[in-house]
């Protein structure tokens, strides 16, 4: 038994360390909670989280599992909750969580949180913060019963130490004809890229449209975070125009980053973007605009023209 | 005259006001510089509904009235900076499409409307020569009957939407013995042979809207492309010509409400002496004149348009709406200009730009002193 | 092919600061409609039904939604803040009357950014789901789907058996603007209004929000003159690099 499960996510090679952060709302809500990973050939995985703390490590390996099919992971998920008698079910806040976990709380019949970003205590009663609006509201939400589902947002939590006692791998066993057969894998785009996760990097580069095209935004984005060994970003602008691959976009609608520093290159600063970056410790921001509204949050402003100014720190990051 | 407009109108109203703000808000700077036509933001204002705005639904259109008609092309004014597009917009609805509407076949209809209205076709009016323009019966185009055509030989100046124009409405001598009676209109057609569109003319002002010389020589034009009958030209002109002043600037009332607005702004701002410029009297009672002649505009232009959809002769209320606006039109940018002092001659500041677009209101459907003259005439002068 | 797309009515989030908080469609739900549209126009679909959930104000959505080509439209009549299970819970029984082979909605809700409803749909009926989406094509006789996803690692493509949910992300289309002849069509369009009585659902929203408040400023920091004075700045007083 375990009050809690927390969904861990992984790329079939290794565990997506952001996913581990959700380890730590587990642990903020109290009593004990066991790790639950699904997938096919996941003995190195699950070895690797055996000491994060949890009661158990509850592996559901199967060919059926080998890719993450919302139908099969959430039937699997709602079993694994119930077998195990967990009231609470927290994932990442990742497409991953988003895609399977409301419908497992549909299974369970469970309300969700999604984002939470800290638990609160209401008139004795818990509460969670969340985000709404991109970012511009703070909400606290109150659940009614004794189940729920959470995302957490792995910038709000805190990475778990991982120095427990090593808890027990224990195999999930469901029948695997049972489960729903509606949705069928074909493809994943693979990028092979030596950089960082953007929501793992330390550093972030981002920029905006004014890079105009492929080449200037790898030139210089990419060119500035090698040479700082970030990860790269980009707006929905750039996105749009063909400059960076979707899984690129940082905001509301894309991925949420707090790294120790941001960079923001030509990025005029639209509240759907700052929604995804205003945790970062430190933020540059370079734009030709004074006025730009990235330079109200920004703790660095630099004005000026990007294509100059670029190169020049470039250059000074490398010079060390 | 109730001006208030119906749920219906409102509705149409803040659609138009939307559309504006949220799909022709283009940088203009550089389209006017290189006087450049947005043929995209011609499609979408078709593809919105706004070319169409008069003509029956049967034929593609939406069927409205001229008050809300005009109201519409007024918010458009109030959203979209390209005076020139305006401009391009107006000279089709107004020289082409009402023609059409009023006296064409109902093969000519069919054969053109629709695509007047979804913007596939683009039209203008040719009626000003080089040696006829305010005297504008004295043309020296001629059409003569040859079997089942037309030929006409002769050249048109300053015809807005010339040089993209796909059809145009020409006005020819048939009988030169009959004087204004001698008059017929034809649909021209841009490949008809001997028609040479290809003449660009530049100018100070709605530089965006492409103006041409057009050059007939020897054009063949199919007789089932005269509109309306052989001498009923002059006639057809002074009918669609009084629909052209009455509403050709309502857009420019739009354009007047937005540097109006502006002019405040600006003069809240902008601080000399310790304090708001918009405090010291003389700016104040210039944006005060702006109000006054804006609201004179609209309250004519309305007044003509309302007259015009309870089928009234419009004759005064057009010429008079149209002085009113263009006057009131170059009054009101030469005054933004001086209220923004050094920053309103420049071109960062898009001010003098609406001064150099206003100033051919005061020209096109009819100068100024033309407009006296009719209001003069039909006052007992 | 029948298409339902659940819609939701949202503060304009483009709205400037200090604007009159006018009340748009969800962006979202914008690009399932139009998606739904460009389905019929390519002749897969024969008739797009919209759905929303709210009190009388939310008809002038509902008339954009009409006017942009929606063929008729549903107002589940509630103005009860509810949560994403409590809709989900709703729209069950709604497609479960209309019986679609697709329902089609935006991935979230630009106010409320839960991006739940869908999923919480699909694992209701039990229907197979594809979310975030970039792309949609119909095979085998439009018996199934094939949809490019948007991860957090890049795209993904799945083939999911209709009926089925599928929920847009922003790249999937451009939606077209509303057009006067549009808007004129829809007020000649019925909107039929619904309860949960009707539809025989009972929910009980089961999250409540207690407060909301703005999220603390972040300060705006200092203007530097050069690369090098950032480069210092960098160094010695944030001590990142």
């Amino acid at each position: 038994m375990a009050a809690t499960l927390v969904l861990i996510e992984h790329d079939r090679q290794q565990v997506k360390r952001p996913s581990l952060h959700a380890i730590t709302l587990a642990r903020q809500l109290g009593g004990e909670y066991a790790l639950l990973v699904l997938g096919h050939g996941l003995d190195a995985i699950a070895a690797s989280l055996v000491s994060c703390g949890a009661s158990a490590v509850i592996v559901a390996d199967d060919a059926a599992l080998a890719e993450p099919l919302a139908d099969r992971y959430a039937a699997v998920i709602a079993q694994a909750a119930q077998k195990y008698g967990a009231k609470t079910l927290i994932g990442s806040s990742s497409t991953f969580s988003k895609d399977i976990l409301p419908r497992a709380a549909a299974l369970l019949d469970a309300p969700m949180v999604t984002d939470v970003l800290a638990l609160e205590e209401v008139n004795g009663e818990r509460a969670y913060r969340r985000p709404t609006s991109a970012g511009s509201m703070l909400a606290t939400v109150k659940i009614e019963g004794d189940r729920c589902v959470l995302t957490a947002r792995a910038t709000a939590f805190e990475a778990p130490a991982a120095d427990a006692a090593p808890c027990p791998i224990e195999r999930f066993d469901f029948d695997p004809a049972s489960l729903p057969n509606g949705m069928q894998f074909i493809s994943r785009e693979q990028r092979a890229s030596d950089r960082p996760d953007l929501t793992e990097a330390r550093v972030v580069v981002s920029g905006g449209r004014p890079l105009q095209d492929p080449e200037t935004f790898e030139r210089l984005v990419g060119g500035l975070a090698d040479a700082l060994g970030g990860a790269v970003g980009a707006t929905r602008a750039a996105v749009d125009a063909g400059m960076a691959p979707n899984d690129y976009q940082v905001g509301q609608t894309g991925k949420v980053v707090a790294p120790e520093l941001y960079i923001a290159m030509g990025i005029s600063g639209a509240i759907q973007h700052l929604a995804g970056i205003k945790d970062s410790r430190i933020i540059v921001a370079i734009n030709k605009d004074p006025d730009a509204p990235i330079f109200q949050m920004a703790t660095y402003g630099l004005v000026g023209d990007l294509h100059q100014l670029v190169p020049q720190l470039i250059e000074a990051v490398r010079r060390g | 005259m109730d001006f208030s407009w119906s749920d219906q109108q409102r509705e149409l109203l803040d659609a138009v006001d939307r559309f504006a703000k949220e799909q022709l808000a283009y940088d203009m700077i550089e389209n006017d510089r290189h006087a450049v036509f947005n043929h995209d933001a011609w499609m979408k204002c078709a593809g919105f509904g706004i070319h169409g705005l008069l003509v029956s639904e049967e034929y593609g259109g939406l069927g409205q009235d001229p008050i809300t008609t005009v109201a519409a092309l007024e918010r458009l004014g109030y959203g979209c900076k390209d005076n020139g597009l305006l401009f391009s917009i107006n000279a089709h609805m107004w020289t082409a499409i009402i023609p059409l509407v009023y006296n064409g076949s109902e093969a000519q209809k069919k054969k053109f409307l629709p695509g007047l209205c979804d913007g596939s076709i683009i039209g203008g009016n040719a009626m000003s020569e080089p040696n006829s323009g305010s005297d504008a019966f004295s043309l020296a185009t001629t059409a003569v009957k040859k079997g089942d055509k037309y030929i006409l030989n002769g050249s048109k100046i300053f015809v807005t939407n010339g040089p993209i124009a796909d059809v145009l409405l020409v006005f020819a001598v048939t009988d030169k013995s009959k004087g204004a009676s001698g008059l017929s209109a034809f649909l021209v057609e841009k490949d008809s042979p001997g028609l040479d569109l290809t003449h660009k003319i530049e100018k100070m002002g709605v530089r965006t809207s492409p103006m041409g010389e057009v050059f007939f020589t020897d054009c063949e034009v199919p007789a089932e492309n005269l509109l309306g009958k052989e001498g009923a030209g002059s006639w057809l002109f002074t009918r669609s010509m009084t629909w052209e002043r009455g509403c050709i600037l309502a857009a420019s009332v739009g354009t007047m409400q937005r540097l109006f607005e502006t002019c405040i702004r600006y003069a809240n701002e902008r601080k000399q002496g310790g304090q708001a410029i918009g405090k010291f009297q003389q700016v104040a009672g210039k944006i005060v004149d702006m109000k006054m002649r804006i609201e004179n505009s609209r309250h004519m232009l309305y007044q003509c348009a309302w007259a015009a959809g309870h089928r009234k002769a419009i004759y005064l209320e057009a010429a008079m709406a149209k002085l009113q606006i263009s006057e009131s039109w170059v009054k009101c940018c030469e005054d933004a200009i001086q209220i923004h002092g050094g920053y309103g001659y420049m071109v960062e500041y898009e001010v003098e730009r609406e001064l150099r677009d206003a100033i051919g209101s005061k020209l096109y459907s009819g100068t100024s002193e033309i407009q006296r003259n009719i209001i003069a005439s039909l006052i007992g002068l | 092919m029948k298409i339902v797309v659940p819609f939701k009515s949202v503060p304009d989030p483009y709205a400037g600061p200090g604007a009159a908080a006018k009340s748009v469609v969800n962006p979202f739900d914008e690009i399932a409609i139009e998606e739904a549209l460009r389905i019929r126009e390519r002749g897969e679909a024969t008739e797009i039904v919209g759905v929303t959930i709210g009190p009388a104000t939310v008809d002038e959505q509902i008339r954009s939604a009409l006017a942009m080509g929606v063929d008729r439209a549903l107002r589940i009549d509630d103005s009860r803040a509810l949560d994403p299970y409590a809709v989900a819970r709703i729209l069950r029984a709604l497609v479960a009357k209309e019986a679609p082979q697709l329902v089609l909605m935006g991935k979230q809700a630009v106010d409320d950014d839960s991006n739940q409803v869908g999923q919480m749909l699909a694992g209701l009926l039990g229907w197979p789901q594809a979310t975030f989406i970039s792309k949609i094509e119909f095979l085998e006789n439009k018996t199934r789907a094939q949809c490019t996803r948007e991860t957090d690692g890049g795209l993904e493509v799945i083939v999911v058996n209709l009926p089925a949910i599928v929920t847009t992300d922003l790249r999937l289309n451009e939606p077209r603007y509303v057009s006067l002849p549009g808007l004129m069509k829809a007020r000649k369009k019925p909107i039929e209004v619904l309860t949960c009585e009707q539809l025989g659902v009972t929910v009980q929203p089961l999250t409540t929000t207690l407060s909301t408040a703005r999220p603390p400023k972040r300060a705006a920091g200092t203007r530097v003159e050069s690369v090098e004075e950032l480069m210092v700045k960098l160094k010695q007083e944030a001590k990142v690099l």
